[in-house]
């Protein structure tokens, strides 16, 4: 007659084993046959090591910039933890790895190097903004044919690639160089968090900073205000006759820059 | 049309050469999850590749074997995916990923038990349901075993596939890795198999750690499980066959020419299924 172990239910074999995996130990030994070529702990550890090694191959996928910022041996110390730390539950590995930033930025010694949670931060966005949904732009053409009268009350939806990051450190300048493979500068803190704006067009990814008054805007339009809510919004920031330019020419820049989808 | 011929699994690193010069490539197979609910490059090619070649599409998060409930907002995606690239088939694995709404995102055994089979079963016709399709399950490699299996690997797969009406992805590296791990004659394994549901096959490298192989798709086919893929040839006739790399991925060309061997064998061997 089998022992117990080799009876347990498929679900409570399926928890030992995940249990296992997931690095907590578990009785599932006792349910494997132990024959050759392999002793069952071996057989186990296959697995056990395939998972650690998918996941972090996977944030080495995604956060390349910052492998080669940490270094090797600190890129898997820093992916073993995580993983423990972090189990995946996405259908696609390509989403493993959302919090890594977050991790960076609250365990030590990561979160004493703050740019290193930028540097995640700017890697993940890059990533969502490469392969997001896709959406058909609104030409300029579109916008500077419309009615005098119907520019009040326009709202504008924006592309799904369309990103915002308030960066505090220079970790574009170290992403761009490091992207090149040159040296990067050391890092560096602003006096003010810089805003930089992230999109895609004709499938390349890009990005820019902002300026104060585009910021105000763009936070408006993205709210779902309209045009004329959108113009009140700049009054801290310009004197009432400029407006209404400004507030157009920051209109025709994100639509030349393929970034509005449509116009309600 | 039914699909015919010899395949590849389509890599990114291979887009651009997929769509380059012409290729002895009969068709590609996509994975799955790679395009789930995205756009930008990825599914840009994607749409411009199926224009070339016919597509199959095959998934490594369907967990078919896990005890969660079907995970019905996931197989709406594959749904989608399906309708926009038409692929000829969906085929996904004989196993389980994960639990409690976890993916190991590994391709983990089952013990061979009635209650899996019932399980499984009940599964697969949920699945096919929701796809309004019939969908291929391939056997894994697997480096363990469970005390509780009341079946063989390959007994459990066939009576999967003729009580849940699902058609067989055959994985012919698959049958010769864990047949090595297992100590269990491939041979047997392949007789078992139902002909009528043998639809695909699948050809890849492994890794040889002294005395046991680990499913790794990073080297170049070997000559055993070349014997072994004449040998299902020889029993199943002209299936679809196409060749897996995941990693350490040569230039198109090598792996076109892999495939050409592939083609020879079964030229010479299909004929003994005649």
């Amino acid at each position: 007659m089998r022992d117990p172990q080799a009876r347990m239910s498929l679900r409570h074999l399926q928890l030992q084993l995940q249990t296992h995996l997931l690095g907590v130990p578990s009785a599932i030994a006792d349910a494997i046959v132990d024959a050759p070529p392999l002793p069952v702990l071996e057989r186990l550890g296959i697995y056990r090591n395939a998972y650690q090694v998918r996941l972090i191959e996977a944030l080495d996928d995604t956060y390349p910039v910052l492998h080669a910022v940490l270094g090797d041996e600190m890129f898997v110390e820093l992916g073993g933890e995580f993983v423990a730390a972090q189990p995946s539950s996405h259908r696609s590995i390509r989403w493993y790895g959302s919090q890594l930033a977050q991790y960076l930025s609250t365990h030590p010694p990561y979160a004493e190097q703050p740019i290193f949670a930028e540097i995640a931060l700017l890697e993940w966005t890059l990533a969502a903004v490469f392969d997001s949904a896709d959406a058909t732009p609104v030409p300029r053409a579109a916008l500077s044919s419309l009615d005098a009268s119907a520019w009040a009350e326009m709202r504008f939806e924006f592309h799904p690639s369309l990103r915002r990051l308030s960066l505090q450190w220079n970790t574009v300048a170290v992403w761009q160089a490091m992207s090149r493979g040159d040296t990067p500068p050391d890092p560096a803190c602003a006096d003010q968090p810089v805003p930089w704006l992230l999109w895609r067009q004709d499938l390349q990814n890009y990005f820019r900073s902002m300026t104060a008054d585009e910021v105000v805007a763009h936070d408006a339009a993205l709210r779902g205000e309209n045009f004329g809510d959108l113009c009140e919004a700049l009054v801290e920031y310009l004197p009432r006759e400029e407006i209404p330019l400004r507030a157009a020419s920051l209109l025709g820049a994100w639509a030349d820059s393929g970034m509005i989808v449509a116009l309600n | 049309m039914q699909l015919a011929g010899f395949g590849l699994g389509l890599r990114t690193p291979h887009y651009e050469a997929v769509l380059g010069e012409t290729h002895a490539i009969d068709w590609l197979e996509v994975i799955t999850e790679n395009y789930l609910g995205i756009g930008g490059k990825p599914l840009h090619y994607l749409e411009r590749i199926r224009e070339r070649f016919p597509l199959v599409m095959h998934g490594v998060s369907l967990s078919i074997g896990s005890t969660d409930p079907v995970d019905l907002d996931y197989l709406a995606t594959v749904k989608a995916l399906a309708a926009r690239i038409e692929p000829h088939w969906i085929s996904d694995h004989l196993c389980w990923t994960g639990i409690e709404g976890r993916n190991l995102h590994d391709l983990l055994p089952l013990p061979y038990t009635e209650e899996a089979l019932a399980l499984v079963v009940a599964r697969v016709g949920q699945v096919q349901d929701a796809l309004g399709r019939q969908i291929l399950l391939e056997n894994v490699s697997s480096y363990l075993s469970f005390r509780s299996s009341e079946m063989s690997e390959w007994e459990f797969l066939r009576e999967v596939a003729q009580r849940a009406d699902c058609a067989i992805l055959l994985d012919i590296n698959n049958i010769y890795v864990s047949s090595v791990n297992h100590g269990f004659d491939p041979l047997l394994y392949l007789r078992t198999m139902p002909s009528d549901r043998v639809r695909q096959f699948h050809l890849a490298g492994h890794s040889d750690l002294n005395g046991h192989l680990i499913d790794t798709h990073d080297h170049p086919i070997v000559q055993p499980v070349w014997d072994l893929y004449c040998a299902a040839v020889a029993q199943f006739g002209a299936v679809p066959t196409m060749i897996e790399r995941d990693d350490n991925i040569p230039e198109l060309a090598e792996l076109v020419a892999e495939l050409q061997v592939a083609r020879n064998l079964a030229a010479r061997h299909a004929r003994q299924a005649a």
